[in-house]
């Protein structure tokens, strides 16, 4: 299950055409900033991409879980785009990345946020989940497939 | 990762043939077709006909969707600009410009989030500067490089009859000081590399590349060759703004004289300098230098913008009797030539400078990257983040970890401290890990090595 309020409809694009990592980010990070009056994009950008700069975020599979702490952030928040082709990630499998889930959590994360993100990352584990992601035809389907409340 | 380069002139070139080699998606642009057209029957990279700084063009160029943009034109306000044109209409992550003038140098305030939006800014005469610095202030070296902000350094230097060491297996060198912390990292024997280890022997001619702190390098170089003593007298051959920033670092702690062949620069930089002789006059002139003691100066440095007058002066130098001769020389082919001849050290300002870019080109959190060997080889200092689950170093010895072949870890920064690379020594998060790499083709090796895992928060 996701917290409430992690992901909104507001927060997910489908059928995305973009054709690089950084413009995949750059997306990812408006939509984030656009949660919260009190997140400015360019530190959001700027905070995923020094993350991404540690190790890449590319779970394999055509997956990507960008993620970072954020100063004055009190609740989890999440980003979700699917693109139309995929983008050179950098991934662990070196595969496109179509399916990105972009997650800020605050300065001081606790366990819960760590698990969350484990928890993320275990679900995109399944083809099912992947495949459905990539067929959805709304905001609300991908919403209702990520909060798992259709099963 | 997609790079825009603005200025196909030597430094932009130079760049281009590092980063295109390593899988790099590369555009490059300038105002002049036929530089492009070179570069393109060179090189596999993308050209772009314009002016680097203008809005359309950078677009053209890809500059949406761009990782990181290199303005290396020869003009600082076309780099300046280009920086904050991409900064505000194409959000570019990473944006470094060759910055030359000291006017713009000497005000820090001037770049930042709120101002000028340039990450790095590279001054190829200033690291050039510092770079003959190291080697004037450690006699008898080869190279001198810096990590760690200085607390740990990688030094070349070569094996004569007369060291100690000579004729010996490595291992007695920890034997014979056991004061002194140090690891050999890498061994060139006519132009070989050896993996050392404790067994092997080092021979007269090697070239031996070590890692120590800076206060033990003199103890270490002691056992590969006779020791030199400090220099004290030197010439520097161009009174440009390498030659100038030398002598005003150096005519504190030495005898400085500057040969500048143009009258009226040479005035100018009289004026400037305190302690240092200014001489108006020809550097490769026979007459000039036996007048000027040429047989008792320790080193004798060429710095003018001419590859064949530095050559020319720092052979004669050389044969006149000066000790120890150093020639910058900026064409590739030269630098291969003059390599091993006789010229003592040959300086050029690409492979002092890539490594300054190079360091933001490499994945994980690179802190500093030394090009080295013309750029066969590399030194890189990686920061190890995370825990044993998300991170392949963390938590582990470093006989634990699994490094490509040729690589070497010398050494261990840890906050203040400076830990020589034992096989016993247990990496901890945050450390800064000083590798050798003898082929840089193992480079993303040692990148994914540092990556974190996808999990770490």
């Amino acid at each position: 299950m996701l917290p409430p309020q992690f992901l909104v409809p507001a927060r997910i694009e489908r059928d995305v055409s973009i054709t690089s990592k950084k413009r995949l980010l750059e997306l990812l990070a408006r939509r984030l900033a656009d949660a919260d009056p009190a997140l400015h994009f360019d530190k959001v950008f700027d905070r995923l991409l020094e993350r991404e700069r540690l190790g890449s975020t590319g779970l394999g599979h055509g997956v990507a879980l960008p993620h970072a702490r954020m100063k004055g952030l009190r609740e989890a928040i999440g980003a979700f785009v699917q693109l139309r082709t995929g983008v050179d990630f950098d991934a662990i499998d070196q595969k496109p990345v179509d399916l990105a889930l972009a997650m800020l959590v605050p300065e001081s994360a606790t366990e819960a946020h760590l698990q969350l993100l484990a928890q993320l990352a275990a679900r995109f584990d399944e083809e099912r989940l992947r495949t459905q992601l990539r067929n959805a035809k709304s905001a609300e389907e991908i919403l209702q497939l990520l909060s798992g409340s259709h099963a | 990762m997609k790079i825009i380069i603005l200025g196909a002139g030597q430094v932009g070139t130079s760049v281009a043939a590092n980063l295109v080699s390593e899988a790099n998606d590369i555009t490059v642009v300038d105002r002049n077709s036929e530089l492009l057209r070179a570069l393109q029957d060179r090189f596999d990279l993308r050209t772009v006909l314009g002016h680097g700084a203008h809005p359309d063009v950078l677009r053209r160029a890809g500059a949406e969707d761009a990782d990181m943009m290199l303005a290396v034109t020869n003009s600082d306000e076309t780099n300046m600009v280009a920086c904050q044109v991409a900064h505000t209409l194409f959000k570019t992550p990473t944006k470094i410009a060759r910055v030359r003038s000291p006017g713009y140098l000497d005000h820090p305030q001037l770049f930042g989030p709120d101002a000028l939006p340039i990450d790095v800014r590279i001054s190829p005469e200033q690291l050039v500067t510092e770079y003959i610095l190291r080697l004037v202030q450690n006699p008898g070296t080869l190279q001198v490089l810096d990590f760690a902000g200085g607390r740990v350094r990688l030094v070349a230097v070569r094996a004569y009859e007369e060291g100690p060491l000579v004729g010996h297996a490595l291992r007695t060198l920890y034997e014979h000081m056991p004061d002194v912390d140090t690891r050999v990292v890498a061994i060139y024997r006519q132009d070989r590399a050896i993996q050392p280890d404790g067994h092997t022997v080092i021979e007269a001619n090697d070239e031996v590349f070590f890692i120590a702190a800076p206060e033990h390098i003199r103890a270490v170089m002691s056992e590969l060759r006779r020791l030199e003593k400090p220099y004290k007298r030197l010439i520097f051959a161009g009174g440009g703004n390498i030659g100038t920033r030398l002598a005003r670092a150096t005519e504190q702690d030495f005898r400085v004289k500057i040969i500048e062949r143009d009258p009226q620069r040479a005035r100018q930089i009289a004026e400037s300098l305190e302690r240092t002789i200014v001489l108006q006059g020809d550097a490769a002139d026979e007459t000039l230098l036996l007048e000027e003691n040429i047989e008792n100066t320790d080193v004798f440095c060429a710095v003018t913008n001419d590859d064949e007058d530095n050559i020319l002066s720092a052979m004669l130098a050389k044969r006149l009797g000066a000790h120890k001769v150093m020639a910058l020389i900026n064409r590739p082919a030269y630098v291969d030539l003059m390599q091993s001849g006789r010229i003592d050290v040959v300086i050029s300002p690409q492979q002092a400078t890539i490594g300054t870019l190079l360091k933001h080109v490499r994945r994980g959190d690179v802190v500093e990257v030394h090009s080295l060997r013309r750029g066969a080889a590399e030194a890189i200092e990686a920061i190890a983040h995370g825990d044993p689950h998300s991170s392949q170093v963390v938590g582990r010895a470093i006989e634990d970890i699994r490094l490509p072949k040729g690589t070497l870890i010398g050494a261990i920064v840890r906050g203040d401290q400076v830990l020589i690379a034992h096989h016993d020594t247990v990496i901890l998060p945050e450390d800064h890990v000083i590798l050798f790499l003898q082929d840089k083709r193992r480079v993303p090796e040692v990148e994914r090595l540092f990556q974190v895992a996808v999990t770490f928060l």
